[in-house]
């Protein structure tokens, strides 16, 4: 899943070319067709409703970007992704709330904009924390680990300490109008959905980009071969550490970018089972592609919502159906993963590559 | 010539002193002496199981002997980790290919070169200006002297895991020259290979030696005597753990020793020509 087919004739003559992004016109108008169709056509087609499902979309999609990186193309199995969602979800409401922020300061609205950085950032920190092992463990005994900063941030760290703060109880509400970026108060599903997009286009293309560089290919080979990548100069354990940061980094933004959506937050919002949903939309997406984490995120919600659209005209005639929904959505998810390992494990971007390609080369099969 | 102390002082790039090396009680390596001129392809032979790899794996930082000394361009490495010895110029294939797998050849080429990129995070992540153009610059180097020195043009977008095992060698040795190293250990280069890919690998060994660009010393771990006797400037006869000799090809082929400890009877290697 490498390079982009040319069509007949067009030729790359330089290295500039070979390295660009969308390296034909085809492509390029393609890119532009969607950002069309992203920032003008869905606001205009859907309700309020497919809108909201498509920030639950965007939320999966920044949320598995960091299983990605590190599952996909760092090879470090984790599974307490949630936990750097929570860290940053938290650390930026309470410097919302809590940080005397000069008035000047809220009147501008950067509040928000800056608790995003810092909530990143602070998730990245405490990623590279959890990270740490990784020095010394790999896979399966990795998953233990990185299981425990689920347990000890969200059930320890957050339930037991930080919901304190403020003598709030178990949830912190945003009181309306505290979350404003600039001029606008993000008070709609529509403008969540503009946050949305244009955190996942930076995200998504600050991932790409690295993975083209010295540091995503210094991950890969880690990934591929961790001894020969030591022996061709790369410090293994501070490349690891980078990617529990940078993929902390992405869960912190998620996290902080999702108490925009929600009116009050505890930590039931994450739950180790979180954790496992975001290993689930890679697994089904395909492992080590970014392609893969969108079409995961799009085909685990969308499934998730058609699900619910057909449970609630049966729950009529059977309401143990609505009644017992979560478990129902639970074994589909574990349903889906069963399906998609045993027959496509490469995931659904094998699946769209094939297609592609299929296309590319039509009218011949090979 | 030919003795460990001919060489003299300055022309010496890699020196191992006395080297032991326990597994336990196992000594793969005990007492192992080696010095490797600048520019020589300096060949390590020896039976199955002599500690051949050992010695690399120690050369480059894999393992850390529990006695002995090791210089390379009179820095004693002993303790300098294997990453960092990369970057001294110290370059390796394996015996069995340690390729990437999942990344294309020109990806496992270009991550042969990283420590000579400079970007990281920040200037990753947003991919402008100096680092789209480093980006080019390596590729360039890349193409021009890498690619098309082995021969690998057809292939630079291939994932190397779908490549035969000999094309896969080859993209292995590419990745240790995209280092520029000064030293380039090869472990059993020509294992597995064909007559024509050992010849073509025979004569890329020779390439990087001898051609003005390149002039890499090589510690060359080999079992085809034909090719070590051709290609060596210098030959070193390990025996379980313990060095027989260090000569040129001649001596070490008349040396009665050598004979019995691993090369045998006189046609055994006329037959693998």
């Amino acid at each position: 899943m490498s390079t982009t087919f040319l069509p007949c004739g067009e030729y790359h003559q330089s290295y500039h070319e070979d390295h660009a992004w969308w390296q034909t016109k085809f492509i390029k108008g393609k890119m532009i067709l969607l950002m069309l169709v992203l920032f003008g056509g869905i606001p205009y087609m859907a309700d309020s409703y497919w809108i909201s499902v498509c920030n639950q979309v965007g939320y999966t999609v920044l949320g598995a970007l960091g299983v990605q990186l590190l599952i996909g193309f760092c090879g470090q199995v984790t599974l307490g992704h949630a936990a750097f969602l929570a860290v940053g979800a938290y650390t930026s409401t309470l410097l919302i709330l809590e940080f005397p922020w000069p008035k000047f300061f809220l009147d501008l609205g950067l509040a928000y904009p800056i608790s995003i950085l810092a909530a990143a950032v602070v998730a990245g920190v405490w990623s590279v924390l959890f990270g740490l092992p990784s020095a010394k463990v790999k896979g399966f005994y990795l998953i233990l680990t990185t299981m425990a900063a689920q347990f000890v941030t969200v059930d320890f760290v957050i339930t037991q300490y930080i919901s304190q703060i403020g003598g709030r109880g178990q949830a912190f509400s945003l009181p309306p109008g505290t979350i404003k970026i600039g001029p606008w108060v993000i008070d709609s599903d529509l403008k969540i959905y503009y946050m949305m997009l244009v955190l996942v286009i930076l995200l998504v293309a600050a991932v790409v980009n690295l993975l083209r560089s010295r540091v995503g290919r210094a991950w890969v080979a880690i990934r591929d071969n961790d001894i020969s990548a030591e022996v061709m100069g790369i410090n293994v354990v501070q490349y690891k550490l980078f990617a529990f940061f940078v993929a902390g980094f992405i869960g912190g933004v998620a996290g902080a970018f999702w108490i925009s959506n929600l009116a009050a937050i505890s930590p039931e919002h994450f739950p180790w089972f979180w954790s496992l949903w975001l290993v689930g939309v890679i697994l089904i997406g395909g492992v080590g592609s970014i392609h893969g984490t969108i079409f995961g995120s799009i085909f685990m919600v969308v499934v998730m919502e058609l699900l619910q659209m057909a449970v609630i005209p049966l729950a009529s005639s059977y309401p143990k159906l609505l009644m017992d929904f979560l478990f129902i959505k639970e074994a589909a998810f574990g349903l889906a993963i069963c399906a998609f390992m045993v027959f496509e494990p490469n995931g659904l971007a094998y699946r769209w590559w094939q297609a592609k390609n299929y296309f590319n080369l039509w009218p011949f099969s090979y | 010539m030919g003795g460990t102390t001919a060489i003299k002082a300055d022309d010496v790039l890699l020196d191992l002193k006395d080297i032991h090396m326990y597994f336990g009680k196992v000594a793969a390596l005990s007492g192992v002496s080696l010095q490797v001129r600048k520019g020589d392809i300096h060949s390590v032979i020896g039976p199955n199981g002599a500690g051949k790899t050992v010695m690399m794996n120690i050369i480059n930082g894999l393992y850390r002997p529990q006695k002995g000394e090791i210089r390379f361009k009179g820095q004693l490495i002993n303790n300098i980790r294997p990453y960092q010895r990369a970057s001294l110029g110290m370059a390796r294939t394996f015996q069995k290919v340690e390729v990437f797998g999942g990344m294309t050849v020109l990806d496992n080429i270009r991550l042969g070169r990283h420590i000579h990129f400079k970007s990281g995070i920040l200037s990753g992540a947003i991919y402008a200006g100096r680092v789209a153009r480093e980006e080019i610059e390596h590729r360039r180097f890349i193409e021009e002297e890498i690619i098309d020195l082995l021969e690998i043009e057809h292939i630079r977008h291939k994932p190397v895991g779908m490549l035969p095992y000999g094309l896969q060698k080859r993209v292995e040795l590419g990745r240790a020259l995209a280092l520029e190293p000064e030293l380039l250990i090869l472990d059993e280069p020509l294992a597995g290979l064909n007559l024509e890919e050992t010849e073509d690998m025979a004569r890329f060994v020779i390439d990087v030696n001898e051609d003005k660009r390149w002039k890499v010393t090589c510690l060359l771990v080999e079992h085809d005597m034909g090719v070590v006797m051709d290609l060596s400037h210098q030959v070193f006869v390990l025996n379980f753990g313990n060095m027989i000799m260090n000569g040129t090809p001649q001596e070490v082929q008349n040396n009665p020793q050598v004979i019995k400890a691993y090369l045998g009877e006189e046609d055994m290697y006329a037959t693998r020509r």
